[in-house]
């Protein structure tokens, strides 16, 4: 079995219509035509008339989530959602940053997504590795069986081999080819701070210009603010001009987070974000 | 000349900073390389505080606060604890020592355990030397 993107496509399509045209909803977060096949843009459906210009190929790897916060409270929502972005809008919800019955999720069961840039399939690699969304109203397609179940931590083997010298000369390298276009956290969904800690100067947090110590305190913390909070999509590493494997550390500390806390990022709606939440008989254990 | 490193020491008003006060007022001898900041609650504690402080020089950060279940607010340090377990994983992560940043539970009674904490906390960071990683040159 495989995935049939042309008819999710129809489907996301005729669904988009029916929902627009009965007035349940004033904006359909899906995908739109790029300038070719490869980059399908994030696109912001308004109108009947934009439909037509919907496309879902195994390239739209953008997080629609990430939009979810920039209309008004009360703005009705209809999003297109893979299953790894599905986790970003539970989160959100459970964030309260967007409420559930102000949207309807257009949840897209799918695998085999590939990276526009490098062509290779990014399941469970740079995405959480699940096959169906945890969260929907209508299904585009048939629920996935029977695909193989991958560890989204699988990719850390490498990396947690590696001792504590290696891991700073790792990092080091790597951050220190940022050149702080700050792609990472706009393609985020988690990401939604106005403004951000290392856009601010009064405190000053950190240095802005792109030079070690100013990139290692804005990943650092920004690892940090995502800690319990990253649904693992991917889009930050995606996203990212220089090609910094942002996910190796977003996963390394969500699997942390996941067996300190117990509980995932983004699973269900009833949880509490790890950090803003605590069980008394949370030992000390985790402060060694 | 032998290094004598910088700490900063993070403590929350009601327990910590009190214990301090006390391990003063009975004459215990400690360091002098701790630098005490105080705030509120130990919950207080944003970790950019701890990641800016080894940014500007510092070689340790010893967070203290009041013992889980003691918080004046009743459950800041129960979140504190949560978050600074994090900020520890993420400076294990990125190579940093670990052993350079401590969260210790000290009560207002606590003078001994104060002194005793910083004496081992100060010998730690000398062991581990001069933190040059996260230092801005
Ligand atoms: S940090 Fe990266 S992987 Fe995590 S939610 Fe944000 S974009 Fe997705
Ligand atoms: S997207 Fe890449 S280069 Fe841009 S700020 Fe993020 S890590 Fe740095």
């Amino acid at each position: 079995m495989s995935i049939n993107f042309k008819q999710i496509e129809d489907k996301l399509k005729t669904e988009a219509r029916k929902l627009l045209e009965e007035g349940k909803v004033s904006i359909v977060l899906a995908y739109g035509k790029g300038y070719d096949e490869k980059k399908p843009m994030p696109y912001v459906v308004r109108k009947t008339s934009d439909i037509e210009n919907i496309v879902f190929n195994e390239y739209c790897t953008a997080n629609m989530a990430r939009y979810l916060v920039r209309y008004p409270r009360g703005t009705k929502i209809a999003i297109a959602v893979k299953p790894a972005d599905s986790r970003a809008v539970v989160q959100l919800i459970q964030e309260e940053k967007v409420k559930r019955e102000d949207l309807i999720v257009l949840g897209i069961p799918v695998y085999g997504m590939k990276n526009f840039k490098t062509g290779e399939t990014i399941d469970s690699k740079t995405t959480c590795g699940i096959y169906n969304p945890v969260l929907y109203d209508i299904l585009l397609g048939e629920e996935v069986h029977g695909q193989p179940v991958v560890s989204p931590y699988d990719v850390l083997v490498d990396y947690e081999k590696m001792d504590k010298d290696g891991r700073w000369t790792f990092w080091k390298k790597e951050l220190d080819r940022c050149i702080r276009c700050y792609a990472c956290r706009k393609a985020c969904p988690m990401c939604y701070c106005d403004p951000c800690f290392i856009d601010q100067n009064k405190p000053k947090w950190g240095e802005k210009s792109p030079e070690s110590q100013g990139n290692l305190m804005y990943h650092l913390t920004r690892f940090h603010h995502l800690a319990g909070r990253c649904i693992d999509c991917g889009e930050c590493s995606r996203a990212c001009p220089v090609d910094i494997p942002l996910y190796l550390f977003h996963k390394k500390v969500a699997k942390e987070c996941e067996e300190m806390f117990g509980q995932a990022a983004g699973m269900k709606i009833e949880d509490k974000p790890a950090l803003v939440n605590f069980r008394v008989e949370d030992s000390d254990k985790i402060l060694e | 000349m032998e290094f004598e490193p910088k700490i900063l020491g993070i403590a929350c008003n009601w327990c910590t900073y009190t214990g301090a006060d006390l391990a003063g007022t009975t004459r215990l001898q400690y360091p002098q390389n701790l630098r005490v900041v105080r705030v509120m609650c130990s919950s207080r504690i944003n970790p950019s505080f701890i990641f800016r402080a080894f940014q500007l020089g510092a070689d340790g950060v010893l967070v203290g606060g009041c013992h889980p279940g003691d918080c004046h607010y009743n459950t800041g340090n129960l979140y504190a604890r949560r978050r600074l377990a994090v900020t520890r994983k993420i400076l294990e992560f990125a190579g940093i020592e670990p052993g350079r940043f401590r969260v210790e539970w000290i009560s207002a009674s606590e003078g001994n355990k104060f002194a005793e904490v910083v004496r081992e906390f100060t010998e730690q960071v000398k062991n581990l030397g001069p933190q040059t990683k996260f230092k801005i040159k």
